[in-house]
């Protein structure tokens, strides 16, 4: 059976802070909330990485959040899609080049979506995120690697091994 | 007793909205340790804002502190620079950043009020919550653009005026949002399920909230008289019909009940404001350099909000220092968590509003 067709039909989602300044955060719960009810996707907000398939990452990515968020994407299940909500997501934004942060998310994990915006607007997140099921339906069961991490994947892939090469190489790059 | 466990709670966790970090010791059910890690959003805004930008732009940085409670990092840097810098701000902005700021507080409340609800499992309420809180961040987008960055204040007044059309959509929102909360406050007040869920849970006495400086309306909630909207002249609240909402009990219970109480005041002060908005000028130019010091107390709408500014003669400040209200409930919390039940903890931090993005920066 293809279940290509179904994937879309209801898509989880995890929703991770890595140092925004909770604008995008609310108007992500305003999009779970009754007026704009992402619901009607089949989308539910599950904190719970295992049983994700879009995970909405908000802020720029500050130092400490960084292993947080590799951590969380090397444990949610492929295929799975990325999105960054939020002009300092996108590309540092206003928080650009400060001492603590990396200017975006794309510097950590591979995103596939960018939403722009400060704050985000529901109407453009939920544009976002029914792109990101477009590219959900067409990705299959690779591991998508960060484009700074030089370890070669083979199937099957042990992910704890992945993620220990992985964060050996973030924290020898620092 | 049995042995001790560990269990984290964060920095990524379902019933937590915003990565903060606490470590439980517990045995069996009860909590006996607890460690708090709130750095985790550190973006270093104070050093760039002493660094990087100028005194005039410090006050769209500052917003992004936070974007729960934008417009009082903003309002708190403003009034700190006019003072410092000897600018008198025209009436009508005046009355216009209060608008704002009470819609603000509204929204914020509300927010805080329906994550209790859903932390308590009433998904119900948190919806409904939610819808009726839309309603407040429509009349913010008609007012100042945008739905969450405001960016309204700014050196010297604000960047938008209110025009009759605006107004007149405003006061029929108003008319409905009143009906709603006052129906919410009635849900939050009398339904049977919540108050046996949050009476004297998370009780904070007077004594303690007085000892471990507590802020906002966790402290109001256990009966201590402090309010900065009160003690602090930063904007004409007395004109408008402002009273302080003070409870006795301290539990969850009376936290969310002093957030709708207080949304129902923020309501009739938002009334008054668009009948007597005095006409005139929304915006004076700013000249010159700042020079000396200056602090300012906001009433955030989780509490004390403290602004600091330094500055000789320069096109940047030497200093912003910035104390949010969230800081100063984070003792009270973990003095709380000890001896507690885990099955209490998700809910008697969210009760709290913890505003973690404000409290690294």
């Amino acid at each position: 059976m293809d279940f290509r067709k179904f994937r879309k039909r209801s898509p989880w989602i995890l929703h991770y802070n890595t140092g925004s300044c909770n604008g995008c955060d609310i108007e992500i719960l305003a999009c779970l909330a009754p007026k704009y009810d992402v619901e009607r996707f089949g989308i539910l907000n599950r904190g719970n990485p295992k049983q994700s398939d879009i995970l909405l990452v908000t802020g720029p990515v500050t130092k400490r959040a960084k292993e947080r968020l590799l951590r969380l994407y090397f444990e949610m299940p492929e295929p799975k899609v990325v999105v960054a909500v939020g002009a300092c997501a996108c590309s540092g934004g206003v928080f650009r080049h400060m001492y603590n942060v990396e200017n975006g998310v794309d510097k950590v994990i591979p995103v596939d979506v960018y939403v722009p915006g400060c704050a985000a607007r529901p109407e453009a997140i939920i544009d976002g995120i029914v792109r990101a099921l477009e590219i959900l339906k067409e990705k299959g069961k690779e591991v998508e690697l960060p484009h700074w991490c030089s370890a070669q994947v083979k199937p099957p892939v042990n992910r704890v091994k992945l993620l220990d090469r992985c964060l050996e190489e973030l924290h020898g790059r620092r | 007793m049995g042995k001790r466990i560990t269990v984290p709670f964060g920095s990524q966790h379902v019933a937590l909205p915003e990565p903060v970090r606490f470590v439980f010791q517990t045995e069996n059910e009860k909590i006996v340790d607890v460690e708090v890690d709130v750095g985790y959003v550190h973006r270093g805004i104070e050093k760039a804002c002493a660094t990087k930008f100028k005194y005039m732009q410090v006050g769209y940085v500052v917003a992004r502190v936070c974007g729960l409670c934008a417009i009082s990092h903003t309002l708190g840097y403003v009034t700190a620079l006019e003072r410092l810098m000897g600018v008198e701000v025209p009436k009508r902005a005046l009355y216009l950043r209060l608008l704002v700021s009470e819609l603000d507080r509204i929204h914020s409340h509300l927010l805080a009020m329906g994550h209790t609800a859903e932390v308590a499992g009433y998904e119900n309420l948190f919806m409904q919550t939610f819808r009726h809180r839309e309603l407040v961040m429509e009349m913010l987008e008609l007012l100042t653009g945008n739905r969450v960055q405001f960016d309204f204040a700014c050196p010297g007044g604000v960047n938008r005026d209110l025009t009759p059309e605006v107004e007149k959509v405003l006061r029929e929102k108003l008319k409905v949002l009143e009906e709603k909360a006052l129906w919410l406050r009635d849900v939050y007040e009398n339904d049977f399920s919540l108050t046996l869920r949050w009476k004297g849970t998370g009780v904070v006495t007077e004594e303690m909230a007085k000892e471990m400086n507590v802020v906002g309306p966790p402290a109001r909630a256990a009966g201590l008289k402090t309010d900065v909207r009160a003690e602090f002249d930063y904007l004409p609240f007395k004109e408008v019909g402002y009273r302080m909402v003070v409870l006795k009990g301290g539990s969850i219970y009376e936290r969310n009940l002093v957030r709708a109480l207080e949304v129902l005041n923020s309501i009739e002060m938002c009334w008054n404001i668009l009948d007597g908005l005095p006409e005139g000028d929304i915006k004076v130019p700013v000249k010159g350099l700042p020079e000396g010091e200056m602090f300012v107390r906001i009433e955030a709408p989780r509490g004390e909000l403290f602004y600091y500014i330094r500055g000789s003669k320069k096109l940047i400040l030497d200093r912003v220092r910035i104390r949010v209200p969230t800081f100063a409930n984070i003792p009270v919390m973990k003095e709380l968590f000890v001896g507690m039940d885990y099955a209490d903890v998700p809910a008697t931090v969210i009760s709290f509003d913890p505003c973690l993005s404000c409290t690294a920066r």
